[in-house]
């Protein structure tokens, strides 16, 4: 309290209102409510405006370069830095996914943090702000609708075979946006005979990652989700999915590397270090929800999922298994020693994840997962829970339909639209009249999307803007909502 | 007669989406997966230039050079790469497989 005072004069001498903005920031941080954290950039900022704060906030950098953290501790004048800093709102700081600067400031985060953790924490605090559930909610009327009209489209027609993963290519083929980016980390995975990289290495792995990286911070979730996410029913889709990544650069190695080895190595990366610690609190298999995730929040795994792709973790699909399939790290607890069991519990998070497996699988609302994720209260396309306590996504018994016998006219829609109605309290009855989401329904939807958004420039920015906030989420897909809500009903 | 087939298409030169798969491209690659091909179509009537006029006036003195005295309506640009998964899950890239922009030329 008598720091924030200080702050407040000192900021008074210096420029009323921003003096005001900024302890009314600090007030917010202390009871940590629903008011956002300060980030890590601005609160160093002020910390540096202050000479006491900013005098100990470079004798703890200096006292955390190379040295762990009972060395540091050892001295006392670390030690003193550590304890001021502690009362200071650097250390509850957090960052935002896609955010500017978001390196600085994840790097500002772990210049406190890296001194206050134990060093072999299992898992770490997470520097990322907590998803808001307006976010998430937003998110999954996306998915929502995806899943719908993946449903609806190539499956029904043609007799072709049910292939969402293609759906999901295409629907991406289409944006501008990410038909470039997809480009672009297609070909950054998959320079063959660059004059940069040794003829014995297939690939740039540095510059794949770098270009993976960026496909999924531009390119809206709404075309880059459904790629990774899809639900399949046989092993071509399966196969597609599990390229999506392009693994033979993105993935695999020619060695296997042990899996503290490589947390080791992504810890030593602040930003990598921060995507774990936010896989590790978001798709953390609980069994205080129904869901298995924390909060019921599938959409939050998938996000904290999804921002591994690209660093040491990259995680991906083990095989083309379509049935059931596996997620894990390219590593192995082969030399482990003594910690032998801290790293199969580190790589049980990846490939036995109740949480991250529901939640793929709500995503893609598998015919496999008997997981019909639930709706909400207002008459609404299946869509992946949000935070909210009171609701619970229904854990329907599989249905005595097998994945091959599928016929999606069906179940797809129908099964929906049952599903929805039970929701409501109203009596079950699949209806002729209910058309599923078809291709002439989704066309214009995304055609719409890129008219709105004008030239490509703009396409671009509101990619990225969506992509750093899913509230900036594009009208004609709520226009489309209504649509497709309005011939279910 | 004319008058009638000049109402008829009055589009100018634009650029128009097509929707097809990586198969129809008929260049060797097999793919079901789906690409928007952008094409360039339409009349250039409009943009002839004095050199058009003058080069159709002197064509008889010209005696069988292959000439053109009507400007075409093509790609004045082209979109850079497309990438693909083809069905034996092999990823290729194609340039310059998409017109950007179009114009008489």
């Amino acid at each position: 309290m008598f720091l924030l005072h200080t702050f407040t004069v000192l900021f008074v001498l210096d420029e009323l209102v921003h003096s005001v903005a900024s302890s009314s920031a600090l007030s917010g941080l202390g009871s940590h409510g629903w008011l956002a954290p300060m980030d890590c950039v601005r609160a160093s900022e002020m910390c540096n405006q202050n000479s006491q704060c900013s005098s100990r906030y470079r004798i703890m950098r200096q006292c955390l370069v190379g040295k762990d953290r009972t060395t540091m501790l050892a001295n006392r004048e670390c030690q003193a830095a550590l304890e001021v800093l502690q009362d200071n709102p650097l250390y509850d700081c957090r960052c935002k996914r896609g955010m500017k600067k978001e390196l600085q400031c994840l790097q500002n985060y772990w210049s406190i943090h890296m001194g206050l953790t134990e060093d072999e924490e299992f898992y770490e605090t997470s520097p990322y702000e907590p998803l808001h559930p307006d976010e998430t909610r937003r998110a999954s009327i996306i998915s929502a609708i995806d899943s719908a009209s993946t449903k609806g489209n190539l499956c029904l027609d043609t007799g072709s075979p049910c292939n969402p993963c293609l759906d999901a290519a295409k629907a991406c083929n289409l944006n501008d946006t990410c038909k470039r980016q997809r480009s672009m980390y297609i070909t950054a995975c998959h320079n063959k005979g660059s004059p940069i990289q040794q003829p014995q290495e297939p690939c740039n792995r540095k510059r794949c990652h770098k270009a993976l990286r960026q496909f999924f911070e531009r390119v809206q979730s709404e075309f880059s989700y459904p790629l990774l996410f899809c639900a399949c029913r046989d092993t071509a889709c399966a196969e597609r999915r599990r390229q999506t990544i392009v693994p033979s650069c993105s993935f695999d190695e020619k060695t296997r590397p042990n899996c503290l080895e490589l947390r080791r190595s992504c810890r030593s990366d602040p930003l990598c270090r921060s995507r774990l610690a936010d896989f590790h609190m978001n798709c953390q298999t609980t069994r205080l929800t129904k869901t298995t995730c924390p909060n019921d929040n599938y959409y939050g795994c998938l996000i904290s999922y999804v921002g591994l792709i690209g660093l040491d973790v990259t995680p991906n699909y083990v095989d083309a298994s379509h049935s059931n399939f596996s997620i894990s790290l390219w590593c192995s607890c082969r030399g482990s020693g003594n910690q032998e069991e801290e790293c199969d519990a580190f790589l049980r998070d990846f490939r036995e994840n109740t949480c991250l497996k529901n939640a793929i699988q709500a995503f893609g609302y598998g015919s496999e997962a008997g997981h019909i994720p639930m709706l909400e209260s207002q008459p609404s396309l299946p869509s992946l829970p949000p935070v909210r306590t009171n609701l619970q996504p229904a854990i329907i018994t599989k249905p005595s339909i097998s994945s091959n016998d599928i016929k999606p006219i069906d179940n797809a829609c129908i099964y929906s639209t049952c599903a929805n109605l039970k929701d409501n309290g109203k009596k079950c009855t699949p209806s002729d009249a209910y058309e599923c989401a078809n291709e002439n329904l989704l066309a214009p939807g995304m055609e719409g999307s890129i008219d709105t958004m004008g030239s490509h420039q703009a396409a671009d920015e509101s990619a990225r803007q969506s992509s750093a906030d899913p509230r900036h989420l594009s009208t004609p897909v709520a226009l489309l909502t209504g649509i497709i809500l309005s011939q279910a009903l | 007669k004319r008058t009638k087939r000049a109402r008829k298409v009055t589009t100018p030169c634009s650029l128009l989406n097509l929707e097809v798969t990586v198969s129809q491209l008929e260049l060797g690659y097999e793919g079901d997966e789906t690409v928007l091909f952008r094409y360039c179509s339409g009349k250039c009537s409009a943009s002839r230039r004095n050199y058009d006029i003058t080069l159709a006036s002197v064509k008889k003195r010209l005696q069988g050079k292959k000439i053109r005295h009507n400007p075409c309506c093509r790609p004045t640009s082209y979109e850079e790469d497309i990438s693909f998964l083809d069905n034996n899950y092999k990823y290729h890239t194609i340039k310059e497989l998409s017109a950007s922009q179009c114009g008489c030329v």
